[in-house]
């Protein structure tokens, strides 16, 4: 495959109210000459390097703290990887937990653009003995 | 600057170093040659004689195959970085053992090259997310 080919994932954070249906429609009118895919969490897109990135920032315009993007390896449609031909899915439980995130780095870029000093995040700490020594009597009495 | 990011295909982390005018150095990116090459059967479950020479390099012959393989795509992404941006306490579906291993191993070459590091948590609430994406925000600034 040409090395100019990039091919990128669209995350929409889940408290975004665009759909995967309105950013393909939008991405389609652009007229930038690539292939979309809609997915459950966005799009896929695939063409030349240039044009997947004119592509994203226009996209991004749309809501940008909601709208979050990384680079696929394997190509749209792949058949090691597609789920219409049965292809393995591995690290989709990393996506689904970093998409379920997005609503909070949203709030970090929120407060990153208003110029917002942030909380003092508390310090997670270990279970204490005894808390962990009930939770084990209740589990094995 | 190019940035290595732990987990190296992380969402959060490639877009927050691309907002912010860096170059994240991503798993994805070095995988995607060995993927659309042709010499490649099943990519990235195989690797080649040239993968295990390269891992070689990272890792000694006493590491487990699986790490050494690993490492012979995460290397040469460790030694163009200029900085790197860690972020722990991944849920254990992140992963197998071997993936944990090497991510280890991969963090401490990151750290013998002392480059600037910013390690981080991933966030369990909006508090520590604000806090996650304003140390991001200016360690990238700082490194400009």
């Amino acid at each position: 495959m040409d090395s100019n080919i990039e091919t990128r994932l669209i995350f929409i954070a889940p408290t975004s109210d665009l759909t995967p249906d309105r950013i393909a429609r939008f991405i389609h009118n652009l007229g930038n000459e690539i292939s979309v895919k809609e997915t459950c969490y966005g799009v896929v897109l695939q063409g030349p390097k240039d044009a997947v990135k004119r592509t994203l920032d226009e996209v991004r315009k749309m809501d940008p703290n909601r709208i979050y993007s990384k680079i696929r390896a394997f190509p749209m449609g792949d058949l090691r990887r597609c789920r219409a031909h049965h292809g393995s899915r591995p690290g989709f439980a990393q996506l689904e937990k970093e998409w379920k995130d997005l609503c909070l780095v949203e709030q970090g870029l929120i407060c990153v653009e208003k110029g917002e000093k942030p909380p003092t995040p508390k310090k997670r700490q270990k279970i204490p003995v005894n808390d962990l020594r009930k939770l084990i009597d209740e589990v094995s009495p | 600057m190019k940035i290595f990011i732990m987990p190296p295909n992380s969402l959060i982390l490639f877009d927050l170093v691309e907002r912010f005018g860096h170059e994240p150095l991503s798993l994805m990116k070095a995988l995607r040659d060995r993927v659309t090459s042709n010499e490649i059967e099943a990519p990235p479950l195989n690797v080649t004689l040239d993968d295990v020479k390269t891992g070689l390099k990272y890792a000694g012959i006493e590491i487990p195959s699986g790490i050494r393989g690993r490492l012979a795509i995460y290397g040469p992404l460790i030694d163009q970085a200029e900085a790197a941006i860690f972020m722990e306490d991944a849920p254990y579906s992140f992963g197998c053992v071997g993936c944990q291993r090497t991510n280890e191993l991969a963090k401490l070459l990151v750290r013998k090259r002392k480059v600037p590091i910013l390690s981080l948590d991933y966030p369990a609430n909006e508090d520590d997310a604000k806090d996650m994406v304003v140390r991001v925000k200016e360690f990238l600034e700082g490194l400009k």
